[in-house]
């Protein structure tokens, strides 16, 4: 059981950082996802951090973050030899990944309609942010910008302040997994009819399809849901979810209802232990407690005293007393957190990767999902740039080491 | 419920035990693309967007006017099924040897409770592809715990990244874990039925929220790793552009987002706003000395937004090649973005109870095959249908099952 899904199948890999990942997941399942560097390196091997803070195209830890498993070859598609060659590979493969603005492939020749001539079974998945199509197709975007066309930034903040980005890249990781899912579905059409086709994927598309509820409080009710910190705003039954503590901060949801009865209970019963004096403890009958149809006032009252509460303790005491006590505090994880966190080293979530000089290993996470029959996970560290030029030019697409000499002297390679 | 046949996911069948966002969605999706799917529902356990009287218009005891419900379970069929019934497993065997996928996200271990757990539908029908989501994972000594989206996104790094540096984390509005996990859960089920057609081999897929929301931490997890640098909240700003920011425009709660990130968007940026003299001036000539200087360059520009729309704002830098886009509410998405009406982000249908409103339709586009996107069932709406045009099931056999109370 060494292989995986989708393994003996081929990807020529032409995205920018806006499109790394669905490659990155793709390769995870087993295809061989080649990426296609300019001569002289992906510029968004200038993406911080880098390695050992040592500013150098090889040392993007951003880079090699997202590109795990991929082969690189370098070739410049905006040169007719960088064509030639680009039109041979294609025949050879299974899928094309590309993030470029739209038009920019059908000027050089190459788009879908070109591909298709060459080889019909090719399918070209497109991660752009707002789509191939539309008045704003030409339109730049970057993770901000989807964020905010999408519907996503302006609910996310504090309401004293101005809208503020989800902390990683989550909208390009959203439309990533997005393409990657069309990407299979049209392989398996493929499969069975020979015919490929073209995936499209708006990343602001995919930014406002996150958002159904708050979406129908529009269409329905004409309400705006609006920032509110650390509460989830879902109406009637808006409630604090995320509480600082001593050194961090614990997801806890403050609900009530028959479903929340024993956690509330256990959690009064913690504060009655260590004397802590709380509206909270006034509640008897837990059963029949609930926020909703609650003044706003009380259920301020309560989360003051439960906020003071958590304060008391540190986010580990939170995650790992609370569980004992059936309360069900839930620890932020910061990324150091997250590599020790005992359910992730439990499930063998992470792989030693070599480092970019090759003299230690980077942990590294490992599965997206886990398999029964195949192994699909990321198994090697990000290429070095034109890593495996002689691999697939000599080997694979049977040139010369001559023909790779004179292609390199012209810059095409 | 007509398909046409040339949809990526024609012929294929999936038994549908999801619920809440995660399970729906999951299931949603591949009946978009055409596969036929069986919503398993029950009265004695009604999904949560069933119940929620979160819109004016919803009551808290009809079932079926919830359009939430409705737009997070298109293309499904419903079927009523008490699955703790002593009966139910005679109508479960024939779901699965129906089915070719099966999808769920109960807590881990309830389908093993039930009796229905993959190794029981494997014994039926050995090529079954089997996807469960959950939090955790199936496995794994906290595989147990309950969990939503909120968690998903504390234990992943998520919140703890998301904020500002002078204060504690704040909680998105939109679900994250949740319209994610879909997502990768699709791509393996699809992933495993190419397997399946190549070497007859089904597949159990175990999707954990919080390992693929982890996966989206890999910058910030090398970069502590490899260079013991811990990140934390920073607000709108990253390492590599400037400005990159949110900026009040005219009007109440109305922002640009703009991002800067070359030499030539920062000129671009410079003369758009009139080449002020402040921007010549070395504080801001290079993207090292703006990131030094970030908190006036923000002040600065932000003197200058407050006298624009966000609108124009938006054109005249996008007309130039510079990063903006307005901070749009589901006002706007709804009603004034042209670009989502051209490629239409919502399509129109009909539900029974609810009329004709817009729903979503799947995030990425197939150009021959394009998401066939029908309304959602309601409650148990097809249980006679199913049983007697999908399983094989004569009207008698069915009659004497619903008189048993099965199908509650």
């Amino acid at each position: 059981m060494s292989q995986g899904l989708l393994s003996g199948y081929r990807a020529l890999d032409l995205t920018d950082h806006k499109g790394f990942v669905c490659g990155k997941i793709l390769a995870a399942l087993g295809i061989d996802v080649m990426k296609i560097e300019k001569p002289g390196g992906d510029p968004d091997r200038n993406i911080p951090p880098f390695y050992q803070d040592r500013k150098d195209p090889e040392n993007s830890l951003y880079w090699a973050a997202f590109n795990t498993d991929k082969r690189s070859i370098t070739l410049d598609i905006q040169s007719p030899q960088g064509q030639e060659i680009f039109k041979k590979l294609v025949k050879n493969v299974d899928f094309v990944l590309e993030s470029h603005e739209p038009g920019f492939l059908d000027d050089l020749g190459l788009g879908y309609q070109s591909l298709c001539d060459i080889n019909p079974r090719i399918i070209l998945t497109s991660i752009t942010p707002f789509g191939q199509t539309g008045p704003y197709a030409h339109y730049k975007g970057s993770e901000l910008i989807v964020s905010a066309m999408g519907g996503v930034l302006l609910t996310n903040g504090d309401p004293d302040r101005p809208p503020v980005r989800e902390g990683p890249d989550s909208n390009y990781f959203q439309s990533n997994a997005a393409a990657a899912a069309g990407t299979v579905l049209a392989h398996l059409y493929r499969e069975k009819t020979g015919q490929g086709q073209h995936v499209d994927v708006s990343q602001q598309e995919v930014a406002a399809s996150r958002s159904p509820s708050n979406l129908l409080v529009w269409m329905f009710d004409k309400k705006l849901i609006h920032r509110s910190g650390n509460i989830r705003n879902v109406g009637a039954r808006s409630t604090r979810q995320f509480w600082p503590c001593k050194d961090g901060a614990v997801f806890w949801m403050f609900a009530g209802g028959r479903e929340r009865a024993s956690v509330n209970q256990a959690l009064a019963q913690w504060m009655r232990e260590v004397n802590f004096e709380s509206p909270f403890l006034n509640i008897s009958y837990w059963e029949a407690f609930d926020v909703i149809g609650l003044p706003k006032e009380t259920i301020n009252l309560y989360q003051e005293s439960i906020g003071r509460f958590f304060m008391k303790f540190t986010k580990k005491e939170l995650a790992e007393e609370g569980v004992k006590r059936g309360v069900e505090t839930c620890m932020a994880n910061n990324p150091a957190d997250i590599l020790e966190y005992v359910q992730l080293r439990e499930r063998h979530f992470w792989i030693d990767l070599e480092d970019p000089d090759g003299q230690k290993t980077l942990t590294n996470p490992k599965h997206f999902f886990l398999c029964n029959h195949t192994e699909n996970y990321v198994r090697r560290r990000a290429p070095r740039i034109g890593e495996n030029n002689d691999d697939v030019y000599i080997n694979e697409l049977g040139l010369t080491s001559m023909d790779v000499a004179v292609l390199k002297e012209a810059g095409v390679i | 419920m007509s398909i046409t046949n040339n949809q990526a996911l024609t012929d294929i069948k999936v038994l549908d035990f999801g619920w809440g966002l995660v399970g729906s969605i999951t299931g949603k999706y591949l009946g978009d693309f055409g596969a036929q799917v069986i919503r398993v529902e029950s009265s004695k356990r009604m999904d949560m967007p069933r119940m929620n009287p979160m819109l004016s218009m919803s009551s808290a005891k009809n079932p079926d006017d919830k359009p939430w419900f409705t737009h997070l379970n298109t293309s499904k069929y419903s079927l009523r099924l008490n699955l703790k019934h002593p009966k139910a497993k005679e109508v479960v065997e024939r779901l699965i040897r129906w089915a070719d996928v099966i999808n769920e996200n109960f807590s881990p271990g309830t389908l093993t409770k039930l009796g229905f757990d993959y190794e029981f539908a494997k014994a039926i029908k050995p090529q079954i592809i089997m996807v469960s989501g959950s939090v955790y994972g199936q496995t794994g000594p906290h595989a147990n715990r309950g969990g939503i989206d909120g968690n998903g996104a504390a234990l992943s790094g998520y919140l703890d990244a998301t904020g500002w540096p002078d204060r504690g984390p704040v909680i998105p509005n939109v679900p994250y874990g949740d319209v994610l996990v879909p997502l990768i859960s699709i791509t393996a089920v699809a992933a495993a039925l190419d397997y399946r057609r190549r070497t007859g081999e089904g597949q159990y897929i175990d999707s954990s929220m919080l390992e693929i929301c982890t996966h989206q931490m890999t910058p910030a997890l090398l970069d502590l790793v490899a260079n013991n640098n811990l990140q934390t909240r920073n607000g709108n700003r990253v390492i590599h552009a400037a400005p990159h920011a949110v900026f009040p425009c005219l009007g109440d709660d109305q922002w640009i987002a703009i991002a800067v990130f070359t030499d030539d968007e920062w000129n671009h940026f410079c003369r758009i706003m009139g080449n002020p003299s402040w921007t010549k001036a070395p504080e801001f000539a290079t993207l090292e000395s703006r990131k030094q200087n970030e908190d006036e360059l923000e002040e600065r520009v932000s003197q200058w937004t407050r006298n624009h729309s966000a609108e124009e704002v938006m054109k005249t830098m996008q007309a130039s090649g510079v990063p903006a886009g307005i901070v749009q509410s589901m006002q706007d998405l709804y009603e004034h973005d042209p670009q989502l009406k051209d490629r239409g982000f919502l399509v129109d249908l009909e539900h029974p109870v609810i009329g004709i409103f817009g729903h979503p339709a799947p995030p990425f586009k197939l150009s021959e095959t394009p998401a066939q996107v029908r309304t959602s069932p309601c409650f148990g709406e097809h249980t006679r249908y199913i049983c007697t045009e999908f399983l094989g099931m004569t009207d008698n056999m069915f009659n004497a099952l619903e008189q048993q109370g099965v199908f509650e």
